[in-house]
């Protein structure tokens, strides 16, 4: 009876032992058991008898592209010959800083930079920005007019075929907007003017607005096109297709997005064969995995994580001007903040230049205007100089003779060195006797605590996703928003004004004089820009770093 | 036996409840709101509100309450609102992958503790117990994020042998494993050895040996299976310990499984990922504790005649 039990037992045992290391040891689900099947050589360069395609990636018709190609071609060449066959090769792994919720760019994620940087190369906009110069230069669309304004006219490229073979048509545009529209994510407020969308023919496609909408082409950079039949079905963007370089290979939420090259894309087959986009939740593994190649491309790091990889001759380090900058706001409905002076103080009390060069060297410049250098509306304001006697003069003003107490909420991660500038800048208003204290809180906590004004001071970082200062100026800064207590009139009217005609030097005036109101009333304090940082491999040629977040990875090459 | 079994599983049953209740009621009082998450800081009170209805958010918190119970009933836990797929897809695609490493990290755990809890209590006294003793406090006693990283630092970037990051090959199994087993390691060590060395020290023992057993078959058929009874309790109780060690782990190496899914969720105050999550963990903690119940009988029959 013993013996029975104890053998059974035994059996049992050894069962579940082997079925641990069955578990332990299977094939990770999620990781594909073979290579990309090989591609097929692709078909000679088809004679450019149709408008073929310009350029916007680097005009490399030979297989090993070198680097930066300032010289990307202006939006004219719309009879350029379509670049000369060659042959994919390689793989670039690319490490993600944010994860990849969904594939959708519609919907809920559509803002996202890491999405629309990876999901880009499948699914391509009407138009998109040069990397070298951030213009508005074609994209799916070769040509826009706007023959009165609150009608934008866009011509279809000719032969543009999704990785099905069927056809762009203006139908897909309509239902892509359509699409934003309905899905009420954070993009679809950007198209909330449009009335209706035409199509007149397969070729053309003609938005109609209810009021003039300055912004509505930087908008359609953030839009990539998908087939009008397929979108809308459930699980489409499980695997979705597009017209773009790249065609989708593999992804779930979680697993690496693997994209092989299209090779029958018009602008001419990719350099690389593979591009996989690969999430780390830590800066930690993320570093080493650069230093030991298990990925080629890395961006946002900090500056401490910079020394480290200087010294390594297999990686090379660009710096660019970019879309995002830290800034502190103060909540102009609250005391002391009301008052002007007491803002002006805030701003003279700090040594930006000092903190740029011992926290952030080499991955910030100073802040010129509340929005960053490269975004469309930027206007240089005169500088808050470092002045600690004129910013406690400013308080006597204002009537504060012995200082006062305020807190600062931020939420951790928010940008590099964050921590770090918090502890500086507390201590520069120490010395002028406002005395902050740090409210260091979760991003949800943070968020909900901002959008209520329950705040004295805020700092964070901001980010210009669509390149156009409407993004930021407008939706953040006019009184009906009211982000941060500020209230102006004049400057409701110049915003109001400046998204309303589709006249961009005019807009660039309006937006000119916002700008400086917002400065000069002290509204928030815009110390720093913060510049795209990039570290990758050296086998890695013909990035162009961009000031868009949304990079491009179609005219690189690996060695 | 069936009467015992029914009224186990009722009773976890109201388990489940409590622990579903609690989590829904929990996550609500945290402050933030999701709506406000996934749209970030600068979309527009409309624009929020807009997406609350969308999602039913809008509604009072006992009307959500019931529809979830009625819900949850069916079978059905919901929608992610950040990912905008079934809850339960949404976890079951990162189950496997946490499975794989709880797995790997319960035979590490069991091949090492076993040797060195019976050598440190064969050996009772000895240097070899000492420094068992101080290997196992050590692995008691390390925060996991901490051995994650220096781990990764050695082997990854310094000898660089293994991969820092994702799940792909076996390589990468082999420190998140050892990292979630190490504290598991510290306390099945100390049980072995102090089990063992009270079983040593029975009178059938002796009997055993004065019959001229050899003393490998009075360590395997008397002593080890006679001491399984608290190994296997603590080692079902340590299970959850394990899963809640994941959502760290699973974070320091880039591991795609339901913890960093917990983890991320909570952040996002993704509401029916979380009650689905955590419905998912306490489901299986619970029938883990059922079935190390149901093999006190098979392992000692005095406990199945009562």
């Amino acid at each position: 009876m013993n013996t029975t039990r104890r053998q059974l037992l035994v059996r049992v045992g050894m069962l579940g032992g082997v079925g641990l290391l069955a578990a332990a040891c299977a094939p990770s689900p999620a990781a594909p058991t073979a290579a990309p099947a090989a591609q097929p050589t692709p078909p000679p360069a088809k004679p450019a008898a149709t408008t073929a395609p310009a350029a916007t990636t680097a005009p490399a018709a030979k297989p090993a592209a070198t680097a930066a190609a300032t010289t990307a071609p202006a939006a004219a060449a719309t009879t350029a010959p379509k670049p000369a066959a060659r042959v994919p090769a390689g793989e670039l792994k690319v490490a993600l800083p944010a994860k990849i919720v969904a594939l959708d760019p519609h919907g809920a994620q559509s803002v996202e930079e890491v999405l629309h940087t990876s999901i880009q190369h499948v699914m391509e906009t009407l138009v998109k920005r040069d990397p070298s110069n951030n213009n508005i230069v074609p994209g799916l669309a070769t040509e826009w007019k706007t023959p009165d304004p609150m009608t934008w006219t866009f011509t279809l490229r000719n032969g543009v075929k999704y990785h099905d073979g069927s056809a762009l048509t203006s139908a897909d545009v309509k239902a892509v907007v359509q699409r934003v529209i309905d899905a009420k994510g954070p993009v679809a407020p950007l198209f909330a003017q449009v009335d209706t969308v035409n199509t007149p023919n397969d070729s053309t496609v003609e938005i109609k607005t209810k009021v003039p909408v300055g912004t509505l082409l930087a908008s359609m950079t953030l839009l990539p096109m998908a087939p009008a039949s397929k979108v809308n079905e459930q699980g489409f963007f499980n695997k979705p297709i597009g017209t773009g370089p790249f065609k989708v290979v593999s992804w779930s939420p979680d697993a690496d997005l693997r994209l092989e090259a299209n090779t029958e894309y018009w602008g001419g087959a990719p350099g690389l064969k593979n591009l996989t986009f690969r999430f780390y939740p830590e800066v930690a593994p993320m570093i080493t995995a650069l230093e030991t190649g298990e990925v080629d491309f890395t961006w946002r790091l900090s500056p401490d994580q910079l020394p480290v990889l200087k010294g390594n001759s297999n990686i090379k380090i660009e710096t660019v001007p970019g879309y995002t900058y830290f800034f502190v706001w103060m909540n102009s409905s609250r005391e002391p903040f009301t008052d002007k002076r007491v803002r002006q103080a805030m701003a003279y009390a700090l040594d930006v230049d000092k903190m740029l060069n011992d926290l952030l060297p080499g991955v910030a410049k100073r802040g010129t205007a509340p929005i960053a250098s490269t975004v469309f509306g930027h206007a240089p304001q005169t500088p808050y100089t470092y002045d600690p006697a004129k910013a406690k003069q400013l308080l006597a003003d204002a009537g504060i003779r012995d200082g006062f107490d305020a807190g600062v909420i931020w939420n951790p991660g928010s940008g590099p060195q964050d921590r770090e500038l918090i502890q500086a800048m507390i201590s520069y208003w120490n010395a002028i006797g406002v005395r902050i204290k740090s409210q260091e809180m979760e991003r949800a906590v943070w968020i909900d605590n901002l959008v209520k004004l329950n705040w004295d001071l805020d700092f964070q970082t901001n980010a210009t996703t669509t390149g156009d200062a409407d993004f930021t100026l407008g939706r953040l800064y006019h009184s009906r928003a009211n982000r941060n207590g500020h209230k102006n009139p004049d400057l409701d009217k110049l915003l109001d004004d400046a998204v309303a005609t589709v006249d961009q030097n005019r807009r660039k005036e309006l937006y000119a004089q916002a700008n400086k109101i917002i400065w000069d009333d002290a509204a928030g304090i815009f110390p720093f820009e913060l510049l795209n940082v990039y570290a990758y491999r050296t086998r890695v040629s013909g990035f162009v770093p961009s000031a868009s977040p949304v990079l491009s990875f179609t005219p690189v090459t690996v060695s | 036996m069936t009467t015992y079994i029914i009224r186990r599983l009722g009773l976890s049953v109201l388990v489940l409840w409590g622990a579903v209740t609690i989590v829904f009621v929990a996550i609500r009082l945290a402050p933030g709101d999701p709506a406000q998450i996934m749209l970030g800081p600068s979309a527009t009170t409309q624009e929020v509100q807009a997406l609350r209805t969308r999602l039913g958010l809008d509604q009072p918190a006992p009307v959500q309450y019931a529809r979830y119970l009625l819900q949850v009933g069916r079978l059905d836990l919901g929608q992610s609102l950040r990912l905008n797929q079934p809850a339960l897809e949404a976890i079951f695609e990162r189950v496997p992958q946490t499975a794989r490493l709880a797995a790997m990290a319960l035979v590490v755990a069991v091949a090492l503790s076993f040797p060195m809890g019976i050598a440190a209590a064969l050996r009772s006294g000895s240097l070899v117990d000492r420094s068992i003793s101080i290997v196992s406090l050590f692995g008691q006693s390390t925060p996991n994020f901490w051995l994650g990283i220096m781990l990764i630092l050695v082997f990854a970037r310094g000898l660089q042998i293994l991969p820092s990051g994702g799940a792909d090959t076996w390589q990468h199994l082999v420190m998140p494993g050892i990292t979630l087993a190490l504290p598991l390691v510290g306390i099945l060590t100390r049980l072995i050895r102090s089990g063992l060395l009270d079983v040593l020290r029975e009178d059938y023992i002796r009997t055993a040996r004065a019959k001229g057993l050899a003393a490998r078959t009075i360590m395997i058929r008397h002593a080890l299976l006679n001491m399984l009874i608290p190994v296997v309790t603590v080692l079902g109780l340590q299970l959850g310990i394990l899963l809640g060690g994941t959502v760290i782990v699973e974070s320091v190496f880039a591991w795609p499984g339901v913890g960093r899914l917990l983890v991320e969720a909570i952040g996002n105050r993704d509401y029916p990922l979380v009650q689905a999550a955590i419905l998912v963990i306490t489901t299986s903690f619970v029938f883990i504790n059922l079935l190390v119940d149901l093999s006190y009988g098979y392992l000692d029959p005095r406990i199945r005649l009562q």
